[in-house]
C-alpha cells in the first residue's frame, strides 16, 4: 500500500517537474542598459597605430574620446605634428592625410635597426605627447590558415611558430572580403546625354558582382609563453555564422599577425577584458587601461593607446564552393526576399520620347529589355531599385580586387 | 518491579514469624565462620529478637567471619560490614540491611526552612536516596521532584556551589545548545555551550531554576544544592500549540547576553525562509540578517558590516570551510537537513576565534539521535537529500550521516548564453559521530566532503572540493573546569583541465590545506567570573598553482608556483565578569603569532618604490622550516552589558582582529577558482577594529525582540588590485595587488517576533563602506587617492522574513528584500580602437546599478500529525522572485560588431516556481 502511494507521489513530482520546465523560460536575461549621463566631459587623446617596418605604409590615427551617447565613434584629431623618433635622435615626420590619419610610406629601412623608436605628437593646442621607446619586434610568418565548418558556421584558425622561441606574444587582425551579387542583374545603363537612350552596360560598370571588405572588430590575442616551444596552434581568428551574406559566393580573409612585447600584450589583453569579455557571472571588474603614451606637457592627463613596432606577417585564405555552409546543409535565406521586378513600358513606343526620364525618378535601375515577341520591337525595360540591382548598395565595390582568385 | 514487591512481601512474612519469638538481651555473643547472610541474620534474630529486612540477592556475596563477646547489635553489624558496601539501620527493633546506600532514619536537615539551631548545627553527611549508583549523574526529567545536589549535609553551609551538566532532548538525546538556566531569585543565569554543557554557580540551598531551550518546552527544576555536583536536565520537545506563547532560550539571551551583533537561527527558522528552487539554504538565510549584504543573486558570498567576502570565518562543526558554495554559488555547501543551528558573530567575536576580520559564521550539525534510528529524505527540483541518524550504542554513541546530490544540468539551459552547453554536478557528504566515554569524557568526530564538477560551454573542465575532518575530545575536569582538545584537517582544492587543443592541453591544480590543533578551556571561577582560555595552532600548506601539461601532444611547460607554508598560533584568555547583577563585562585578549616558513624564495624590493619587476633588488632563499618572517600582535575583545530594566539592556563592544590569509579575487562574485595567498614579507596581514554599541528591548513576555546596533570599523592592509591584475599562477602577486585602507559604519534595526501564529523578523540597515588607496609608492592610486565606495557598499537595505501558521499543517512564508544597488564603474567616454568602439571607464565605483528588490513566497504543507506512522511527509511549494523584477546583477559594456552596447545582466529575472517534497522517518 505504502509502496504504491510512494510511486504515485513520484509520478506526481515528475509531472510537476515537466510543467515547471516549461514555465521557467528566462531564469536570467540581459536587457539594454543606458548609463546615467556622465557629469564630466572626458576628452582624451587616443593614438592607434603600428610602426610597420615592412614595405607597407605606416598609418597612425589620432582621435579624441567622445561621449557614449554620441553617434560618432570618435572625433579625429587634426593638424597635429606626428613623427617617429628614435632613441638615437632620428626623426621621421608623418604626413597628415586627413580624418586624423598620419602616414609614412615606407619604414622598411628601419627593419634591421637595433635602435628603439617611439612616437612624438604635438597637437594643434601645443600639447606634447610622447610614447615610450619600443624595440622592433618582427612577427614570424603565418604558417597556415585553415577553417572548420559545420551547419552553424565556419571558424577560421591561424597557425604560426617561431623557431627562435622569441616572439611568444601575438596579436592578429584581419580584412575580410567577400563576393556577393545583387538580386537582379542590370544589362543596361540609362543615359541622358548626348540623348536619352539605353546603352548596354559595360563590364567595368557592372553592378551584379561586388566585393565587400570589412575590418575585424575584435581583439585577437594569443601567447605561447606557457609552452615549451613558441608555437601557436589552431588560434581562432574569426567565426562567421552560416546565415552571413559573406558566404553567398566566395569568401576571402587576409590575416595580419603582429608580434608583441609582454607589456603590449598585457595592454591589449586588458582592453579586451574591459570591452569584450564582460557579461558573465564571474567577470573581472572593469578598470582603466594604461598604455605606453604619455602627455609630457601634462603628466596627469590620461592618454589612450599603445605603440608597437615591427614587421607584420600576413596571409590570405579563400573559402567557397563545397566548403560553404550552404553545401554543409545550412539553409540560407536570400537577402533579397523583398525585391520586386518592375516592368516599365514606353508610353510612346514609337518615339520613346521622354519616357526614359521617368525611369530615373525614384532611382530605379534598368535591367533588361522587353520585346514584342512577334515584331521584336523594344517595348520597354524591366527595372528594380538600387537595393536590389546595384550590389554596391551595401558598401562594396564592383571592381574585382587584384588579388581575387575566382575559384568558385 | 513486581518481582521485588513479591520478594519483600515474602520476606516480611518470614520476618513476621521471626518477630513472634522471644526478645533477648541487648548485648550478644556470636561467632561466625564464613557464614552466609541467612545464617548470619538467623543467628542475630535468635539472639536479639529484632526483625531483619533485607534483599537476599543483594547479600549473596556476603561471607561473615567474626567472633564477638557481649557487644551490642550495632557493634556486631559494624564489624561484619566494615570495609564492605553493606549498611544497616536499626529503628524500633527493626533492622534494615542495605547495599550501597545508607538508610538514615531521620529527616533531612533543611527539609524545613527554619532549622532550629541555625547555621551552627553540626553537619552530617546524608545519603542521596535517588541514586541507584553513586557514579551516575541524576537525569532530572521531572519538574516537581526535588533534586539534591552534592554531598548531603544535615544543614547547609553558607556560600556558593557549582552545578554542571548537560541539557538534552529527552527524545533524541541530542544536546540543547544555547539553552538557558536561570535563577529568578538571584537573577543570574547561564547558557549551555555547543555541547549542551553548562556550569552554574549558585548560593547553596534550595532553588527553582527555570530552563529554556530553543525549540524545547520551557520547564523548571527544583534543587537543593549542598555542594558542587552534577545535574543533567532532559527537556521535552516543544509541540507548539498555535495560541501558546512560545518562550525560547534565545529570546531572553538577546537582552541578557554580553555579546553584541550575534544572531542565532535554528533549523526551523532556516527552513521556513523561501529560497530559490525550494532548497532551504543556510547562507541565504544569513543574508536576511541585518548587516549582511549579498554579493550577488547567484552567489553565496556575503559581506558582513562592510567586510569583504573572504573576511568571514565559516565553520562547520569547528572546521574551516573555504568554499561554502556549490554550483557557481547557487547553493550553499551546507546540507540544511543536517544543520542544527547557525550563529553569526558580527561584532563581539569571542576570543577563541580569530584569523578573519569581519565575522564568524558557526554552523553546527545535529548530533545523532542517541535513542533510535531516524532520518529524512527530500526531493527537490535540483537536489535530493538523505539523512540518517541513530545510536551505535544506545545512549552512548550516535551518528548522523547526510548526503546530497544534484541533477541540475537542466537548469543550466536557462543560464545566460555563456553557460549553454554546460554541465554541472555536485554532491556532499557529512558524517558526525558522538561518543560518550563516561560522564567526564566525550569524543566527537565530524567529517565533511564536498565535490563539484562543471564545464562551462567549453572543453575546459573545472572541479573543486572541500575536505574537512576533525576529532574533539571533551574532558570535564570537575564542575568548574572543562577542556576541549581538537585536532583537525581542513582542505580546499580545485582543478582546471583542458585537452581541447592537444598542444595546449593542461591541468591546473590549486590547494589550500590547514592542520589545526586547538585547546579550549572554560573555567567557572565563581558565580561572577567565567574564564575562557586556550591555545591554538594552524599549519597552513598552500599549493598556489601547479600548471602541468595534459596529454602526449601538449607543449605546456610545467609552471609551479612554489608552495607556501605558515603557522598561525594564538593564545587567548577571556573573562566574563558580572560586576553587579546589572552590569557584566566580557573582556578577552588574543595574542596571535604568524610565521611564514621556508622553503621559500622571497624577492626584496627597493624601499619606498612601487613593487614592480624592475624594483626587485635581489631575492633571499630560505631553507625548509626556517622562519621567513613573523607577524604578531594582540587582539582585544571587549564587550559590556548593562540592564536598564528586566527586558532592556544596553551594550557596547570593541574588538580588533588580524587576518593572515587573503583571498584574491577581482571578479564581481567569488569564483571557485580564486586564489588564496598567505601573508609574506611583501604582503602584510589585514588588520581591523570595530567599535559597536547597541540597545536591546523585548516586549510582550520576550516574544518581541527589538534591537538597534551601530558600529564603526577600520580596516588596514586590505588587498585591492591593480588594473588588469593577473592572480592565477602569478609568482609575484605582490606586484599586482595594492593595499588599501577601509572604513565602514552603519546602524542596524531589528524587530523580531518569535512566537505566535505570525513570526519572523524585519530589519533595516544603513551602512557605508569605503576604501582608500593613497600610497604613492604603490605604483598607481585609485580615484586620486580619495575614499571610494567598496563593491558591496549598499547604504540602505530592508529585509522582511515572515511566517504565518494557519494550522499545524499549513503555513505560508514571505520574504521581501530591498537594497540600494551596488556601486559600479561605468564608462564615461568612448573611442575607436582595433576596429571597434572601446570604452573609457570612470573613476572606480562612482555609479550604482539600479536598486534591488525581490519577494519570495512559499507554502508549507505538512502531512497528518499522527505520531505513530512510519513516515511523516511535507510539501513546500512556492515562487521565488514573485514580482519577476529583473534585478540587475551587473551592467557591462561590450563590443558587438564594432559598436559598444550597454547591457544589464539579470539572474532569475522571472518568477520561479518551485516544489519540494520531504519525508521524515
Amino acid at each position: 500500500m505504502r509502496g504504491k502511494k510512494m510511486k504515485n507521489t513520484m509520478k506526481g513530482i515528475y509531472k510537476v517537474l515537466l510543467m515547471l520546465g516549461a514555465l521557467i523560460v528566462h531564469l536570467s536575461c540581459k536587457s539594454p542598459y543606458i548609463p546615467p549621463a556622465s557629469a564630466t566631459t572626458v576628452n582624451y587623446l587616443h593614438i592607434e597605430g603600428f610602426i610597420n617596418t615592412g614595405s607597407d605604409t605606416t598609418l597612425i590615427t589620432l582621435s579624441r574620446t567622445v561621449k557614449l551617447t554620441d553617434s560618432a565613434r570618435s572625433k579625429p584629431e587634426l593638424n597635429a605634428a606626428v613623427s617617429v623618433v628614435g632613441n638615437d635622435g632620428s626623426n621621421y615626420p608623418l604626413i597628415e592625410t586627413g580624418n586624423g590619419n598620419y602616414v609614412y610610406p615606407d619604414f622598411s629601412f628601419l627593419s634591421n635597426s637595433t635602435k628603439q623608436y617611439g612616437l612624438k605628437i604635438v597637437t594643434s593646442d601645443h600639447k606634447t605627447y610622447q610614447s615610450d621607446f619600443v624595440a622592433i619586434k618582427n612577427s614570424p610568418p603565418i604558417d597556415s590558415l585553415n577553417f572548420i565548418g559545420n551547419a552553424n558556421g565556419i571558424e577560421i584558425y591561424s597557425n604560426t611558430h617561431d623557431p627562435a622561441n622569441n616572439t611568444r606574444y601575438y596579436r592578429w587582425d584581419y580584412k575580410e572580403t567577400w563576393q556577393q551579387h545583387s538580386a537582379f542583374e542590370s544589362f543596361y545603363v540609362a543615359e541622358t546625354s548626348p540623348k536619352d537612350t539605353f546603352v548596354y552596360r559595360t563590364q567595368a560598370n557592372q553592378l551584379y558582382n561586388c566585393w565587400v571588405t570589412e575590418n575585424s572588430s575584435t581583439l585577437i590575442l594569443n601567447s605561447s609563453a606557457k609552452l615549451s616551444k613558441d608555437i601557436i596552434t589552431q588560434n581562432p581568428v574569426a567565426f562567421i555564422g552560416s546565415l552571413s551574406p559573406k558566404f553567398s559566393i566566395e569568401y576571402s580573409i587576409l590575416v595580419f599577425q603582429y608580434a608583441l612585447t609582454s607589456d603590449a600584450f598585457n595592454y591589449w589583453q586588458n582592453l579586451k577584458k574591459n570591452t569584450e569579455q564582460l557579461g558573465s557571472i564571474f567577470d573581472a571588474l572593469p578598470s582603466q587601461v594604461q598604455g605606453n603614451i604619455h602627455c609630457t606637457s601634462n603628466p596627469s592627463e590620461p592618454v589612450l593607446g599603445y605603440v608597437s613596432m615591427g614587421l607584420v606577417a600576413k596571409k590570405r585564405l579563400f573559402i567557397g564552393g563545397s566548403s560553404m555552409p550552404r553545401a554543409l546543409g545550412a539553409h540560407i535565406p536570400t537577402p533579397y526576399g523583398n525585391c520586386l521586378l518592375d516592368t516599365l513600358y514606353y508610353n510612346n513606343p514609337k518615339t520613346h520620347a521622354n519616357d526614359v526620364l521617368r525611369l530615373f525618378t525614384g532611382n530605379p535601375i534598368p535591367l533588361s529589355g522587353l520585346f514584342d515577341p512577334f515584331t521584336g520591337k523594344n517595348l520597354g525595360y524591366t527595372s528594380s531599385t538600387a537595393a536590389c540591382s546595384d550590389c554596391r548598395f551595401d558598401g562594396g565595390t564592383n571592381q574585382q580586387p587584384s588579388y581575387w582568385i575566382a575559384k568558385y | 518491579m513486581r518481582k521485588i514487591y513479591l520478594l519483600i512481601f515474602s520476606l516480611s512474612f518470614v520476618f513476621k514469624i521471626a518477630y513472634s519469638q522471644e526478645k533477648v538481651a541487648n548485648k550478644i555473643t556470636v561467632k561466625f565462620e564464613q557464614a552466609n547472610i541467612e545464617q548470619f541474620v538467623n543467628a542475630l534474630k535468635l539472639k536479639t529478637g529484632y526483625r531483619f529486612f533485607y534483599d537476599p540477592v543483594q547479600f549473596d556475596s556476603l561471607k561473615v567471619t567474626l567472633d564477638v563477646t557481649d557487644k551490642p547489635l550495632e557493634n556486631v553489624l559494624e564489624i561484619a560490614f566494615n570495609h564492605t558496601n553493606f549498611h544497616y539501620a536499626i529503628i524500633h527493633q527493626q533492622v534494615f540491611l542495605t547495599k550501597g546506600r545508607v538508610l538514615r532514619p531521620a529527616l533531612v536537615s533543611g527539609f524545613f526552612y527554619n532549622t532550629p539551631g541555625g547555621v551552627a548545627a553540626k553537619q552530617v553527611v546524608i545519603t542521596n536516596y535517588a541514586d541507584e549508583n553513586i557514579e551516575k549523574v541524576p537525569e532530572a526529567t521531572t519538574e516537581n521532584k526535588l533534586y539534591e545536589i552534592g554531598i548531603k549535609t544535615n544543614n547547609i553551609k553558607p556560600g556558593n556551589a557549582t552545578i554542571a551538566g548537560y541539557l538534552r532532548d529527552v527524545k533524541s538525546g541530542e544536546p540543547v545548545i544555547g539553552g538557558s538556566i536561570y535563577n529568578p531569585i538571584t537573577k543570574t543565569g547561564v547558557a549551555t555551550d555547543q555541547y549542551g554543557y553548562y556550569s552554574f554557580t549558585l548560593p547553596r540551598g534550595r532553588h527553582t531554576l527555570t530552563i529554556k531551550g530553543l525549540g524545547m518546552k520551557d520547564t523548571w527544576r527544583k534543587i537543593v544544592l549542598y555542594t558542587d555536583g552534577k545535574l543533567n536536565i532532559e527537556l521535552q520537545e516543544q509541540v507548539t500549540s498555535l495560541k501558546e506563547v512560545k518562550i525560547s532560550g534565545e529570546k531572553v539571551a538577546n537582552v541578557r547576553s554580553v555579546e553584541l551583533g550575534v544572531n542565532r537561527l535554528d533549523a526551523k527558522s532556516i527552513k521556513q525562509v523561501p529560497t530559490v528552487f525550494g532548497e532551504s539554504d543556510v547562507l541565504r538565510v544569513v543574508l536576511t540578517l541585518p548587516g549582511v549584504q549579498s554579493v550577488g543573486e547567484a552567489t553565496t558570498g556575503f559581506n558582513v558590516r562592510g567586510g569583504a567576502a573572504d573576511q568571514n570565518l565559516i565553520l562547520l562543526n569547528d572546521a574551516t570551510v573555504y568554499n561554502p558554495s556549490h554550483f557557481f554559488g547557487f547553493f550553499s555547501a551546507f546540507n540544511s537537513d543536517m544543520v542544527k543551528d547557525i550563529e553569526l558573530y558580527k561584532s563581539s567575536i569571542p576570543e577563541k576565534y580569530g584569523g578573519r576580520l569581519s565575522s564568524v559564521l558557526d554552523v553546527t550539525d545535529r548530533e545523532g539521535n542517541t535513542k533510535k534510528f531516524t532520518g529524512t529524505a527530500g526531493i527537490g527540483l535540483l537536489t535530493s537529500r538523505l539523512n540518517i541518524e541513530g545510536p551505535i550504542i544506545k545512549d552512548r554513541t550516535s551518528f548522523s550521516f547526510g548526503a546530497r546530490t544534484t541533477y541540475s544540468d537542466w537548469l543550466l539551459k536557462f543560464l545566460p548564453e555563456a553557460y549553454k552547453n554546460s554541465s554541472a554536478s555536485f554532491y556532499d557528504l557529512n558524517l558526525d559521530i558522538s561518543h560518550r566515554i563516561d560522564d567526564k569524557n566525550h569524543i566527537y568526530i565530524a567529517a565533511y566532503f564536498s565535490s563539484d564538477n562543471f564545464k562551462l560551454n567549453s572543453d575546459t573542465a573545472y572541479d573543486y572540493s572541500n575536505r574537512n575532518a576533525n576529532i574533539k575530545w571533551k574532558h570535564n575536569f570537575n564542575n568548574k573546569l572543562f577542556g576541549i582538545l581538537k585536532v583537525g584537517f581542513d582542505g580546499y582544492q580545485y582543478g582546471v583541465s583542458s585537452t581541447g587543443i592537444p598542444v595546449n592541453g593542461f591541468d591546473l591544480k590549486f590547494g589550500v590545506k590547514q592542520t589545526n590543533v586547538k585547546t579550549d578551556f572554560t573555567y567557572y571561577l565563581n558565580k561572577n567570573n567565567t574564564l575562557d582560555f586556550g591555545l591554538s595552532s594552524i599549519y597552513y600548506s598552500l599549493n598556489p598553482g601547479d600548471f602541468e601539461p595534459k596529454g602526449e601532444a601538449s607543449l605546456i611547460v610545467p609552471d609551479v608556483v612554489p608552495a607556501e607554508q605558515a603557522t598561525e598560533s594564538a593564545l587567548y584568555i577571556g573573562n566574563k565578569y558580572d560586576i553587579t547583577p546589572n552590569l557584566s563585562v566580557s573582556a578577552g585578549l588574543r595574542y596571535s603569532l604568524y610565521n611564514y616558513l621556508g622553503p621559500q624564495t622571497v624577492d626584496n624590493y627597493a624601499p619606498d618604490l612601487p613593487k614592480t619587476s624592475f624594483n626587485i633588488l635581489d631575492s633571499t632563499t630560505y631553507k625548509k622550516g626556517h622562519v621567513v618572517n613573523t607577524y604578531h600582535g594582540p587582539e582585544v575583545r571587549i564587550s559590556a552589558r548593562y540592564y536598564l530594566s528586566d527586558n532592556t539592556s544596553i551594550k557596547a563592544g570593541y574588538n580588533t582582529l588580524r587576518q593572515y590569509i587573503h583571498l584574491l579575487s577581482n571578479s564581481t562574485a567569488i569564483s571557485p577558482i580564486d586564489v588564496y595567498k598567505l601573508s609574506d614579507p611583501n604582503i602584510k596581514p589585514q588588520y581591523g577594529d570595530q567599535l559597536s554599541i547597541g540597545l536591546y528591548k523585548n516586549f510582550k513576555d520576550n516574544t518581541i525582540e527589538t534591537s538597534v546596533e551601530a558600529y564603526y570599523k577600520n580596516i588596514k592592509d586590505y588587498l585591492d588590485y591593480k588594473s588588469g591584475a593577473v592572480l592565477l599562477l602569478n609568482q609575484h602577486i605582490e606586484q599586482d595587488v595594492i593595499t588599501t585602507k577601509g572604513k565602514a559604519y552603519g546602524i542596524e534595526f531589528l524587530l523580531k517576533k518569535t512566537a505566535g501564529k505570525l513570526n519572523g523578523w524585519m530589519s533595516y540597515t544603513y551602512s557605508r563602506t569605503f576604501l582608500k588607496q593613497d600610497d604613492p609608492n604603490a605604483g598607481e592610486t585609485i580615484n586620486n587617492g580619495n575614499y571610494y565606495p567598496a563593491n558591496y557598499d549598499k547604504p540602505n537595505s530592508v529585509n522582511f522574513t515572515g511566517n504565518y501558521r494557519f494550522s499545524h499543517r499549513f503555513s505560508i512564508s514571505l520574504n521581501v528584500i530591498y537594497s540600494t544597488g551596488r556601486p559600479i564603474t561605468l564608462p564615461v567616454a568612448k573611442y575607436e580602437s582595433a576596429g571597434s568602439e572601446r570604452v573609457y571607464y570612470s573613476d572606480r565605483n562612482v555609479y550604482r546599478i539600479p536598486d534591488y528588490f525581490r519577494s519570495d513566497f512559499s507554502m508549507n504543507i505538512e502531512g497528518n500529525h499522527k505520531v505513530h506512522q512510519l513516515t511523516h511527509n511535507s510539501w513546500s511549494i512556492g515562487v521565488y522572485n514573485l514580482t519577476g523584477r529583473a534585478n540587475a546583477y551587473s551592467t557591462y559594456f561590450t563590443e558587438q560588431g564594432g559598436v559598444i552596447n550597454g547591457y544589464k545582466l539579470s539572474i532569475f529575472a522571472a518568477p520561479i516556481p518551485f516544489v519540494n517534497y520531504n519525508i521524515r522517518f
